[in-house]
């Protein structure tokens, strides 16, 4: 029954409130569009101005007492928008000539007051604790009201330093603390990442000027940290130079160690578990893209069934490998690659 | 397009501990970076001790993806480096090179080449082959090589700077531009003049 003005923000399409608005998201719920400056006397747009000029507010929404409940339990004390809206609300409620028939919303600038009428303490003690929101003032670092503050203050989290912790929902404390501890690790970890220098550029890989270039290449069989286009750059150097593709490109530049495949990440990895993490989400990412040489099945891919892209046809079917096993010379079995005629003619001797 | 904000690095980077490795890397002459003069000391406890080498260094384009080319500027008589044309024969400035090696690390490599020659493969067969069938005579010829082109600088140098000093100047600022234009008098002169 609060939900009777329909939310200004909303109607720009801009309320980051979404369903826990005070306001109506309802777009037939009608619009607070009085000109304030009207009601207080003089506007000086006049005719032209986009609000209404109406002396008299919307009598017909108006509240009966218990309404009362609405202002406080809903007004979180939410910075932004709801101040706003308590200044236009004010400056009604000063125009306006009977108090008992006042509107919903012009109540709202009384929360004050309804503490000092000793509405306050009986209301409290109606409301579930728990569905009160709390200070978000006191949450964003302090509260200017301090101790008089009508609203609840959250308690401390340990891990961000803030208010923030709301005491009667134990399902928000937790979830706020686990994403305040993942936050805080990724912090950890960036910071540990700032540091690291390229071996090729020699510069702080995240202090490159620009972002594409900001991220690491990790090779998938060594430790050493290169920026994801250096290290690109070397391995698909051209040959010209007389530099091995297998012996040199495709080595780490420091240790020499071959690796087939370079991960991208924005993140340096301290420990074995977080690199094959990075190096599982890459993979998965590129397995949920169509690959380009597979073709929904029209071409076919050098890489085949070791490709990280995704195989599969047009209607969704992924591509089938039938695996061709041979009898090796030495009794093991081998898996046959695809046969071409080539294979068989460039062994052909002609005599 | 070679990477010069790198090149410049390396170049800090080398310079600042010269007084530990003695390996130096310059700009040679022009302003282009791509064009640079590196010097090594030659090992202890070779036939090129007490010598100082010049190496002169062409950066490709594709540096650091591309080898750099070296070539000793300074005659030496060893059996990977020809004793015509000062080409190196070392694995790391061809098909070994790897974009984390640098200029310091490539002449510290070449500095090892000194002290440890190979002479089953060899750039100078004559050097290799003297090497190998009367390696007194080769250590005889290198030394002698290194007294005659590597020291030269330095064998005049105490006249040089006693003159300059003569002319007026503070004798630890002509060692040090002496050495920084090797051992050049006049272009010493010249360049204490315009400072």
């Amino acid at each position: 029954m609060s939900k009777r003005v329909l939310c200004k923000f909303f109607a720009h399409g801009a309320c980051l409130k979404g369903e826990h608005c005070e306001f109506s998201h309802d777009w037939k719920a009608p619009p607070n569009n009085i000109c304030t400056f009207y009601l207080k006397g003089v506007c000086a747009y006049g005719s032209r101005c986009r609000y209404e000029h109406v002396k008299v507010s919307r009598q017909s929404s108006a509240p009966s007492s218990e309404d009362i409940s609405f202002p406080v339990e809903r007004l979180s004390g939410t910075a932004t928008h709801s101040t706003g809206i308590l200044a236009d609300a004010a400056a009604k409620h000063s125009a306006s000539s009977e108090p008992p028939a006042r509107p919903a919303w012009e109540t709202m600038s009384g929360h004050d007051n309804i503490l000092d009428q000793g509405y306050g303490v009986g209301y409290f003690s109606n409301v579930d604790s728990a569905d009160q929101s709390i200070c978000s003032f006191a949450a964003a670092g302090d509260c200017p009201h301090g101790e008089k503050c009508p609203h609840i203050h959250g308690d401390l989290c340990p891990i961000c330093g803030k208010h923030c912790l709301h005491p009667f929902r134990p399902q928000e404390r937790e979830e706020h603390m686990k994403t305040c501890e993942k936050r805080q690790k990724h912090l950890e970890v960036l910071r540990h990442s700032q540091e690291i220098e390229c071996s090729v550029c020699l510069e702080r890989i995240l202090s490159k000027p620009t972002t594409a270039e900001r991220k690491f290449g990790i090779l998938s069989e060594c430790d050493h940290p290169f920026c994801v286009t250096c290290i690109r750059n070397w391995r698909s150097s051209s040959p010209s130079s007389g530099l091995d593709v297998n012996s040199a490109l495709r080595g780490c530049p420091i240790c020499r160690k071959l690796s087939y495949f370079v991960i991208p990440s924005v993140i340096w990895y301290s420990s074995k578990e977080e690199k094959q993490d990075i190096i599982d989400s890459y993979k998965a990412k590129l397995r949920s893209i169509d690959c380009k040489h597979f073709d929904f099945g029209n071409g076919t891919c050098p890489f085949g069934t070791s490709c990280f892209y995704k195989h599969a046809y047009r209607d969704g079917r992924p591509e089938e490998v039938v695996l061709r096993h041979l009898g090796a010379e030495d009794g093991n079995t081998v898996i046959a690659k695809n046969m071409r005629l080539s294979d068989f003619l460039r062994n052909l001797q002609i005599r | 397009m070679v990477d010069f904000a790198r090149v410049q690095k390396e170049l800090q980077e080398c310079n600042r501990d010269f007084e530990v490795s003695g390996i130096r890397v310059v700009p040679n002459g022009e302003a282009n970076l791509a064009h640079l003069l590196g010097t090594i000391p030659g090992p202890l406890g070779t036939p090129y001790e007490g010598g100082t080498f010049k190496i002169d260094i062409t950066l490709p384009d594709g540096y650091p993806f591309e080898p750099p080319k070296m070539r000793f500027a300074t005659k030496v008589w060893h059996p990977n480096i020809s004793s015509q044309s000062g080409a190196i024969c070392l694995d790391i400035l061809k098909d070994q090179w790897s974009p984390a090696l640098t200029l310091k690390t490539a002449l510290l490599s070449v500095q090892a080449l000194l002290s440890a020659p190979e002479p089953d493969d060899p750039q100078d067969a004559v050097v290799a082959q003297q090497y190998l069938r009367d390696y007194q005579t080769f250590v005889g010829t290198a030394r002698y090589w290194t007294e005659a082109f590597a020291m030269i600088s330095s064998l005049g140098v105490e006249e040089k700077v006693q003159k300059l000093v003569e002319m007026g100047f503070p004798e630890a600022l002509v060692r040090s531009t002496l050495e920084s234009v090797g051992g050049d008098e006049n272009l010493a002169l010249e360049k204490l003049c315009s400072t």
